[in-house]
């Protein structure tokens, strides 16, 4: 039997404010991803470009529980979670455009660097699983400190394999360190099908091993995202420990844009999103208003992509800053 | 400033700095197996759990990635963590977060992160503890910008390297010889006692060969220089306390002045410290050469668990003389 708890979705009584502000987060991630979408298609890209397109809703509505002052350490599908910590779109451009206006100052090229350690946004690893312990190790300064930050750590059900995340899991655990762990289960770590990868179905099952509460939502529905991790985020901050939530999601396009997927035996053709978490997060939302971020998403977008077209790439000599602090 | 010093072995004076650093600074802490309540499978770090409580020294499982990559994640966090891998070859268990992490982190980042952390790697050949247990590893370090290496010879600087290690921004990896632990040093007792990053030693100054010698080996090239001082020859034994940064400066000044030079390790020779420092001095002053630098090191093969066996492994005070003396005739 498993141990973890699946959650329901509780569309009729989501809170209107609550939606409204995860929908325009939620649009305005979704009109980046199309925008880049479109740049790939026609210009190509110096870089990786690991889309997140159909996981915004979990994204945003992950982040929304966390405070400005809480750290993310998050995954490398998209660029969802930073924005949702408040950084500038520009910034996030600027770095997978390598533009001296990117929060990496221009070494970016890809979605893998974007920091703000202001926001709490704390980077992210070439090497996937590496969040797992830098992530306890940021939990560890809070408890130091003497400061009630919980910590955010996303990772895919691929990067669910490292083993990184049993030595993190044991010890922060043991430490009641005030953590959570976020699981985007999108069936698919690059070409291998989550059937490949674990002998059983959830990934959150495996937090019985950890004596931690093991939780699986559905990950399309950006409010029931949004009210488990709040729960875990309090008892983070109170003091009681990690838990580990599985939000249950689909991979769309390739593992990078521009991968054909010809390893997909599911039937995704990189377009349709089933379920659309967009979709499912305007059913709560007035039309006028949705439309009304919509639109203001399509143009912020525009605005951004254009800044940072127009920004300067670095000046060479960057290649040695930041090697010693 | 008293310059008042005190007769303690270097385990003390390793504890000793790691009990003042974070008697001065509350954000230092600690992290390792068995180095709380035991005090450290070598005795380094006894009497600080009962001092800080656990939780500034803190036990882990064995985890060597959660034990490195816990201080990158606590560095970037505003703390100081001081951690200890058991034996200096556990590099290799927790090298994503060594070579990557602590390595890269903030250079891929912009600079916008910070990442002080000091890895305590107790290394080297003692008793018999297997090839899994004994390699000197400090070229891996040097082979990885964003990465300082130090490796202390002897008390006074053992201290001296950890406080200024600990006070280091930038990510440290501390190879503290095992063999080394139990020998005493005068130590100075003053809380700000520093030995600054970059700074070789010349341990004993000498006019006909200048011998480069790091950890262990120096003392083992002292005891040669003595010997040879018999028949009149003159060693200069240079300890670069650093990898990184390299006094490259004190080695090539010697150089021009005996007009030789050898370098000593314990690491395997092939692709060691000794490589880099050699192709070095030869950029720098190969006209002031008389002769080809040479290296010696451990043989290139995995160190025996036999005692008797790993020490033919590694250079004796008797391969130092006799190389010595074969470079002198050249």
């Amino acid at each position: 039997m498993s141990e973890a708890t699946e959650q329901q979705a509780m569309r009729p009584t989501a809170d209107p404010d609550l939606a409204t502000a995860l929908y325009e987060t939620v649009a305005l991630i979704r009109a980046t991803e199309l925008r880049l979408q479109e740049h790939i298609a026609e210009h190509g890209f110096a870089g990786f470009w690991h889309p997140g397109i159909g996981q915004e809703g979990l994204q945003a509505g992950a982040v929304a529980a966390l405070r400005r002052d809480d750290r993310l350490f998050y995954a490398h599908r998209g660029l969802g979670y930073a924005l949702a910590k408040g950084m500038e779109l520009g910034a996030l451009l600027g770095d997978l455009f390598g533009r001296v206006t990117g929060s990496t100052g221009g070494k970016g090229g890809g979605t893998v660097h974007f920091v703000a350690p202001e926001l709490g946004v704390m980077g992210q690893g070439g090497t996937l699983g590496s969040n797992f312990v830098l992530g306890a190790g940021s939990a560890i300064a809070t408890q130091l400190l003497g400061g009630d930050e919980v910590t955010a750590v996303f990772f895919g059900d691929g990067a669910a394999a490292r083993g990184t995340f049993h030595e993190a899991a044991l010890q922060a655990s043991v430490w009641k360190l005030p953590l959570v762990w976020v699981c985007e289960n999108n069936g698919w770590a690059l070409s291998a099908p989550i059937t490949q990868q674990s002998p059983t179905a959830n990934i959150a099952d495996r937090a019985a091993a950890y004596g931690v509460p093991g939780v699986i939502v559905d990950g399309q529905d950006a409010l029931a995202v949004h009210r488990v991790v709040a729960e875990a985020v309090a008892r983070a901050r109170a003091g009681e420990g990690p838990t580990l939530i599985e939000a249950k999601t689909l991979r769309i396009r390739g593992h990078y844009e521009g991968d054909r997927q010809q390893y997909r035996t599911d039937g995704a053709d990189g377009v349709a999103i089933p379920r659309d978490p967009v979709g499912l997060l305007r059913e709560h939302v007035a039309a006028e208003v949705a439309d009304d971020l919509d639109s203001r998403a399509h143009a912020r977008v525009e605005e951004a992509f254009a800044a940072t077209m127009a920004a300067p790439r670095p000046e060479p000599s960057i290649v040695f800053d930041g090697v010693w602090a | 400033m008293t310059g008042e010093t005190a007769s303690i072995n270097y385990a003390w004076a390793i504890n000793q700095a790691l009990a003042e650093e974070m008697r001065r600074d509350e954000r230092v802490w600690m992290m390792g197996q068995d180095i709380g309540r035991m005090g450290g499978v070598f005795g380094v770090t006894r009497g600080l759990y009962d001092e800080f409580g656990p939780a500034r020294v803190r036990d882990t499982a064995i985890n060597e990635t959660f034990i490195v990559g816990g201080a990158a994640g606590a560095a970037m966090c505003g703390t100081v963590p001081v951690v200890e891998l058991q034996f200096a070859d556990f590099l290799y268990v927790a090298a994503d977060e060594i070579f990557h992490k602590l390595a890269k982190w903030r250079y891929m980042h912009g600079g916008k992160l910070t990442l002080p952390v000091v890895v305590r790697l107790p290394t080297g050949v003692l008793g018999g503890a297997g090839a899994e247990h004994s390699q000197s590893l400090e070229a891996v370090g040097m082979h990885t910008p964003g990465l300082k290496v130090v490796l202390p010879s002897n008390p006074a600087d053992a201290k001296g390297l950890l406080k200024t290690a600990i006070r280091d921004p930038n990510p440290v990896l501390f190879f503290e010889h095992k063999g080394l632990y139990r020998v005493k040093g005068e130590v100075p007792t003053d809380d700000e006692h520093l030995v600054p990053f970059g700074q070789a030693a010349i341990a004993r100054a000498g006019e006909h060969l200048t011998v480069v010698a790091t950890g262990l080996m120096v003392s083992r090239a002292l005891e040669a220089a003595s010997r040879l001082a018999a028949d009149g020859i003159e060693l200069e034994v240079i300890d670069p306390r650093t990898l990184v940064p390299l006094d490259m400066d004190t080695i090539i000044a010697s150089v021009e002045r005996t007009s030789r030079a050898l370098v000593v390790h314990e690491a395997v020779r092939t692709a060691g410290a000794g490589a880099e420092i050699a192709a070095r001095i030869q950029e720098a002053a190969f006209f002031a050469l008389d002769a080809p630098v040479w290296r010696l090191g451990a043989l290139d093969t995995p160190l025996p668990q036999d005692p008797e066996l790993e020490q033919l492994c590694i250079p004796s005070v008797a391969d130092i003389e006799a190389a010595a003396r074969e470079l002198l005739r050249i």
